[in-house]
């Protein structure tokens, strides 16, 4: 902080953005931004925070150069960057995306990381020492000879960075980087991010939130409304006013507060210390089951199960959240529910009788349970909304009035307005298009609906849009099934929780009985604020609860 | 129907002696085989162009099921091969010799195939895509895009794996909403497709789009002023190996 606070008194700041419009149409309608000026002084870490839609992306891609404002320029070291030679500019300013797919272009872990200085003209052994660093750096050393396929998303972001940082670049904006990642690899980039910043590097994080774990990191926030700067100050400042400016607080941090308030005294190491959790079993009083697993397994290959002998039931019209590490069997057995997966061993029953695997009656299964994979919005394939939500109705034999009924029926579960029936699903926001391709599973009125982490990637308005969707169809007597990776949410808001673990069943009841199993089977890092605090607590007293709710926690204090 | 886990020939690294030999050594020794390959007549060079296989595949450290499980692809071109040349034969009343016949042509194509596939298996699309870059530049002068089209096939290769799973995914989200893909004619079944080919081509330019601008932010201006982290070195055994294959190949298209 003193650093940058000195830079901005003495040096030219490292990055200038002044007055800068950019609009996507010629006629200047509807602006993505709108006369947007600040700065970034070198060695700062600033996080840029806007909702979607908000012209964060674009200002993030006029920032590296690779879009020109419309009007206003941008400065980096003084210089306008429209003028900038392209080489010096590529080692001057580096940027990270969000789908670490779209920024790999070799098949081989090191083949992409030396492609930034390959692309500088060095020679053959700079390039080895430069892609050995940066692998080091983002802990991929031992994967060097990999090819990219056998990476996890996690593993794949970290050598997007690590390409990025072979350019070996003074300053690195990250475009919402971590979005499509699960909280453990979202820590392990947060803690590369710390390491560089130590190091000296600009870092520019343009996101939608700002995560618990990095909020003492950030040093100043930039808050972008509508195309323009509608905040900007020091991040202590900004918890203050978050609220008001439309962001919700990291609920550890809101207890932080809490005990400051009430004169309790928790010291910061004491919330960040990790026991294991012990807690008595609770049975479950069982409703009629929607569904029945009896010993399901199901391998891809001789040694590679996806499913070990699963038990678990269902019940009708309850909010069921499956819960379990990546590659725990989560997405292999909700594709099990509606005979997208044979059945290779065990039994599934639904609603008494063993669900079909052939002919006619798989697409009435389908029909009846229906099934929102994840990133719906990648599967819109008609010129109309109608069309679209039309699609599964008319496969299920929907006709005239009914069909009509049916793609009312599915408009009216998205929230949207009728004026979207005749738009086309490519030209909407992705909140909006996520909306109709979950309402085009709804059209079809399904029984039960299976949603494979149909929160990712949004923004907490759209956030709360679809769990308000899910409550609503719960009310009228459906089955919902969710994948969740975000705990908080499947805590708080289902019914039950199903945990996984290594393709099998450990443990199902309510959220409140499992949260002990919930703590032995994921990773610290995945656990929700209040979950960790009040175990933190319960190590002082044994016979203050585990929690996820914030209120309760204040209660229970 | 579902495709995520069929390997078209992606490289598959074992760092093999035939792994480490330079690309363009065995783009011209894999030009050369197939060239002799094709007008082989007896069966003892076709055994010949077998056990040279063995050889490769053993050398190359690579299971026989993976080399036979990228060959799949092109296995329904060895069967039509097989059946027309049946079909051909018996015709003319000699079913026995028409069987002999079928049977030779149709594996003749399967070692050629299985030759070919052992290139992307053994060779990393990129250091692929530099030999192709090498091997086409004389081309540049004449204005033939060299650079851009080795890349295209390096990206190509990378892409593939990829572009499988998101096929896979769309076919089963659709199959999800009820769609019946594999049902009715021809022409049902084209139409069928539609709601699967449109997002796939959505998702592809996509893609290719964003792409592009993360090469441009890393600095990508083309093949002009590009180095390479290693780069293509010709060593004697490439020569020795390259001398080998032409000198079999030419030796048995003499016989």
């Amino acid at each position: 902080m003193l650093s940058a606070q000195k830079n901005r008194n003495n040096d030219t700041p490292l990055i200038e953005v002044k007055s800068v419009s950019f609009t996507y149409d010629a006629k200047n309608t509807g602006r993505a931004l709108n006369r947007v000026s600040f700065f970034v002084a070198a060695g700062e870490r600033v996080a840029i925070l806007g909702h979607n839609g908000s012209g964060k992306s674009t200002l993030a891609k006029i920032l590296a150069g690779l879009q020109s404002p419309t009007e206003g320029v941008c400065l980096v070291k003084g210089k306008d960057i429209e003028f900038m030679d392209f080489r010096e500019l590529r080692r001057t300013v580096g940027i990270v995306f969000q789908d670490p797919e779209n920024q790999i272009v070799a098949a081989m872990v090191e083949d992409d990381a030396a492609f930034a200085p390959e692309n500088q003209g060095l020679p053959s052994g700079e390039i080895q020492a430069r892609v050995d660093s940066v692998l080091e750096r983002v802990n991929l050393t031992h994967k060097q000879g990999a090819s990219v396929s056998a990476l996890s998303g996690g593993e794949k972001q970290r050598l997007a960075l690590a390409g990025v940082l072979a350019a070996s670049p003074e300053c690195i904006i990250l475009d919402e980087a971590t979005a499509m990642l699960d909280a453990i690899s979202r820590h392990r980039i947060e803690s590369v991010l710390r390491e560089l910043h130590a190091a000296g590097m600009t870092i520019i994080q343009i996101t939608h939130q700002i995560e618990a774990e990095n909020f003492d990191d950030i040093e100043r926030v930039i808050v972008l409304s509508h195309g323009s700067v509608k905040w900007e100050g020091r991040t202590r400042d900004f918890w203050d006013m978050s609220e008001e400016l439309g962001f919700e607080l990291p609920e550890e941090f809101k207890f932080r507060r809490y005990c400051e308030a009430h004169g309790l005294n928790f010291p910061d190491s004491f919330i960040n210390s990790l026991p294991k959790a012990e807690l008595a079993h609770h049975d479950y009083s069982a409703h009629p089951a929607k569904f029945e697993l009896k010993g399901l397994s199901f391998r891809y290959s001789e040694e590679n199960y996806a499913l070990r002998d699963m038990n678990a039931e269902i019940f009708s019209g309850e909010w069921l959240s499956i819960i379990g590490r990546t590659g725990s069997g989560k997405s292999t057995l909700v594709q099990h529910l509606n005979a997208l997966y044979k059945i290779q061993e065990g039994r599934i029953i639904f609603e008494g009788s063993d669900i079909p695997q052939k002919g006619e009656g798989v697409y009435t299964l389908r029909q009846k349970v229906g099934l929102v994979f994840q990133h719906p919005e990648d599967q819109l394939f008609s010129p109309t909304v109608r069309e679209e939500l039309a699609f599964a109705p008319k496969n299920a034999g929907f006709r005239g009035q009914e069909l009509e009924e049916a793609v009312l029926y599915g408009l009216e579960c998205s929230g949207l307005s009728r004026e979207f029936l005749d738009r086309s699903p490519i030209a909407l926001s992705g909140g909006e298009r996520r909306l109709v391709a979950i309402a085009s599973v709804l059209s079809a009125r399904p029984e039960c609906v299976v949603l494979d982490e149909p929160l990712a990637g949004l923004d907490a308005s759209y956030q709360r849009k679809i769990l308000a969707m899910l409550g609503r169809l719960r009310d009228e007597g459906r089955t919902i099934i969710t994948i969740l990776h975000d705990l908080k949410t499947a805590l708080n808001f289902s019914d039950r929780i199903l945990i996984l673990r290594d393709g099998a069943c450990v443990r199902e009841g309510r959220p409140q009985e499992v949260i002990d199993t919930l703590m032995n089977t994921l990773e610290p890092e995945t656990w929700p604020d209040v979950m960790r605090i009040s175990a933190a607590i319960r190590r002082l007293n044994p016979s203050f609860p585990l929690l996820y709710n914030y209120q309760e926690l204040i209660t229970c204090i | 129907m579902y495709l995520a886990n069929v390997n078209f020939g992606q490289y598959i690294p074992t760092g093999s002696f035939i792994h480490k030999l330079d690309p363009r050594a065995k783009l011209f020794s894999l030009l050369f085989i197939i060239s002799a390959i094709f007008p082989a007549k007896n069966i003892l060079t076709l055994g010949f162009w077998v056990v040279l296989l063995a050889v490769v595949v053993r050398v190359s450290r690579i299971s026989w099921a993976v080399v036979l499980r990228a060959s799949r692809p092109v296995m329904f071109l060895v069967m039509f091969t097989f059946i027309f040349n049946l079909i051909a034969a018996s015709w003319r009343g000699n079913f026995a010799g028409g069987l002999y016949s079928a049977v030779f042509t149709a594996s003749r194509l399967m070692v050629l195939m299985m030759f070919a596939v052992m290139l992307p298996l053994t060779t990393a699309p990129l250091e692929l895509a530099d030999g192709l870059d090498a091997l086409l530049s004389p081309l540049e002068r004449i204005g033939f895009p060299a650079h851009e089209s080795a890349m295209m096939i390096g990206m190509a290769l990378r892409f593939i794996p990829l572009l499988m799973q998101e096929t896979d995914k769309i076919i089963r989200a659709q199959v999800s909403r009820g769609a019946r893909l594999d049902q009715g004619n021809i022409f049902q079944r084209v139409k069928a497709f539609m709601p699967v080919l449109i997002p796939l081509f959505i998702i592809i330019f996509r893609r290719a789009d964003e792409i592009a601008v993360a090469m441009e932010a890393r600095g990508y201006e083309g093949g002009k002023g590009r180095t390479r982290r290693r780069p293509l070195v010709w060593k004697v055994t490439d020569s020795v190996i390259l001398c080998v294959c032409a000198v079999m190949s030419l030796g048995l298209l003499m016989l």
